[in-house]
């Protein structure tokens, strides 16, 4: 079974060609940061124009790459949200006229559900399995029980972690995006014990994350030093930040963990997922709560943890083996929810329940 | 030759497919030989693909035996421009079928009956969703007349005065209400019936008399609503 994947949910034009067989063919990204960059975020019209200009070029070279053609596919994948509509919708157009001129199956994918089901491509990891998915917009600890399947343990109250990394990085004069910036930072701090921050929400009951008393915490940092900040300032408080993180979410892993056993007493994995998840510093934390707790630690290779088109595909190719595809009819959905009987949280609107910063 | 026209740009979904018979010495001829539409503002991705689908179905074409695919280019909604376009490009990579571009205001001009237009020029006013209409002039013979402009009503007079300083003037699109009042000293000015959409059959019949090969690229008109964070002092 060979599937073309479309992804276009953000900022980054993808188009990837995936086996059933777990074989990546062609996985080819377009990365729209320089068209956002001086605007410190991606900015949606600005989006939704650079993926209908480099949409079908990266279809193309993706199809070139794998050496298939449109009549060695067994179906076509998009994204159909949750993200920022405008682009989402040239995605979905695109695969949608694909699927009816070639009448092949159109399956449209929840963006997260490509994220949630990499490990499955990458690791051939089995049901069921827990998942941390942190990004840019979300920060959510998911049991996968299933194609389909989530239940939501915990989810963030108020930012998700990337968006907490690309505040930090803006406060500390990093610039955009936060996550890769604010890591590079910390790698070069000389005194990374120096700041200690508060740890939202570490040792209380329940999975759910909290990450603005600590941008917070880092601002007042900041006015304290006075500006402009010093570099080993900045890069100490970049660690600091980092470390913190990480100790807030393996904390939240932790008590995930044990409910996870309790309900799945076979075991399963520990998984991580999402743009954060190339994080090394959060890797090797989950890594030691992993070992601890004598459950495998997954983590995808970078490339495929930030957005992609080949997850997207893969999640098709999930879908269609079980039957499953949508009619040309789909309407694309700025929201969609994994667990949709988890009740949504307080704080803004659309966070942990699908819409991306 | 069979060619498919798209249009979502405005506030309607439509598609259909054109024989087209012009003669080799340029005569025009042709006829549709299916056509679907339907007015809306949104859910146009919902409706195109299988729209398209129903219309190539009716006629008994594949989406194989299409020569061309036409698509309206903008301007428009931003958002409805790119449906028809993602669409038209999708069409176009399955098969390798050619693409072609038209604007809403050459749709909108040629879609308007003879009769109507009866010798005059045309003014065209696609609705921006903004207090400026997208304006376009067209001579009695639909030749266009200056570029394409974005602007204030206010200025919209005075403009159309450098433009086409007097004659019959026919007014149409569906932006055409937003000019009533900046046209009311207007002499001989006439707005048009009709909905003021551009028509995919229109589309596809204009399509047939396009070079293919360059690229076919949206006509937003205006740029994306965004300005850049102001520099720390």
């Amino acid at each position: 079974m060979i599937v073309l994947g479309i992804e276009t949910s953000c900022d980054e034009t993808a188009a990837a060609v995936v086996t059933d067989a777990r074989e990546i063919r062609a996985d080819v990204v377009l990365s729209q940061l320089d068209d956002h960059t001086p605007y410190g975020g991606v900015v949606p019209e600005i989006a939704a124009r650079a993926h209908l200009e480099h949409l079908d070029g990266l279809i193309r070279r993706a199809m070139a790459e794998a050496g298939v053609g449109f009549g060695d596919l067994d179906a076509i994948a998009a994204t159909g949200g949750p993200g920022l509509i405008g682009g989402v919708i040239v995605g979905v157009m695109t695969a949608k006229a694909i699927a009816a001129a070639r009448g092949l199956p159109f399956i449209a994918v929840n963006h997260l559900e490509g994220h949630a089901l990499t490990a499955r491509l990458t690791n051939d990891v089995a049901f069921p399995y827990l998942l941390l998915l942190a990004s840019g917009g979300h920060c959510q600890l998911l049991v996968v029980e299933g194609v389909g399947r989530y239940r939501r343990l915990g989810t963030t109250i108020d930012d998700a972690v990337g968006e907490a990394f690309d505040k930090t990085a803006k406060l500390l004069g990093l610039g955009y995006p936060g996550g890769p910036l604010v890591e590079q930072a910390a790698a070069r701090a000389t005194n990374p014990g120096r700041f200690a921050l508060p740890r939202p929400l570490v040792g209380r009951p329940g999975c759910d994350f909290s990450f603005s008393g600590l941008k917070t915490a880092v601002r007042r940092h900041v006015e304290e030093l006075g500006a402009p900040l010093s570099d080993a300032d900045r890069d100490d408080l970049a660690a600091a930040f980092q470390s913190t993180v990480a100790e807030v979410m393996a904390d939240r892993c932790a008590r995930a963990i044990a409910r996870f056993k309790a309900d799945h007493p076979q075991g399963g994995a520990l998984v991580v997922a999402g743009g954060v998840a190339a994080n090394k510093t959060l890797r090797a934390r989950l890594q030691i709560l992993a070992d601890r707790e004598g459950l495998p630690f997954v983590a995808p290779p970078l490339r495929l943890c930030t957005d992609n088109a080949a997850m997207i595909a893969w999640a098709g190719i999930e879908r269609f083996r079980l039957g499953e595809s949508d009619p040309l009819t789909f309407a694309p959905r700025p929201r969609w929810p994994l667990d949709p009987t988890a009740a949504p949280v307080i704080g803004r609107a659309g966070v942990g329940s699908g819409v991306k910063a | 030759m069979k060619i498919l026209g798209l249009d979502t740009a405005t506030s309607g979904c439509s598609a259909a497919l054109w024989d087209d018979d012009t003669r080799d010495d340029g005569v025009p001829g042709g006829r549709v030989i299916v056509q679907r539409s339907a007015p809306m503002a949104r859910g146009q991705a919902e409706v195109l693909a299988p729209m398209a689908q129903a219309v190539l179905a009716e006629a008994g074409v594949a989406f194989a035996a299409l020569d061309r695919i036409a698509v309206t280019v903008g301007p428009g909604a931003f958002t409805g421009l790119r449906i028809a376009l993602a669409a038209a490009r999708g069409f176009a990579l399955a098969h390798d079928t050619p693409v072609v571009g038209v604007t809403s205001f050459e749709a909108i001009a040629h879609g308007l009956p003879e009769a109507e237009r009866a010798g005059r020029a045309v003014l065209v006013a696609v609705d921006s969703r903004r207090a400026e209409p997208f304006l376009q002039l067209f001579a009695p013979d639909l030749t266009p007349i200056g570029d394409p402009a974005m602007l204030e009503p206010t200025a919209i007079a005075a403009w159309l005065d450098g433009l086409w300083p007097s004659g019959p003037l026919l007014v149409a699109g569906d932006g055409a209400g937003l000019l009533r009042a900046p046209l009311d000293r207007r002499a001989d000015l006439t707005f048009a019936n009709g909905d003021g959409i551009p028509d995919a059959a229109v589309v596809a019949r204009l399509g047939a008399t396009r070079p293919v090969g360059g690229p076919v690229d949206p006509f937003y008109l205006r740029p994306p609503d965004v300005s850049l964070p102001k520099a720390k002092a």
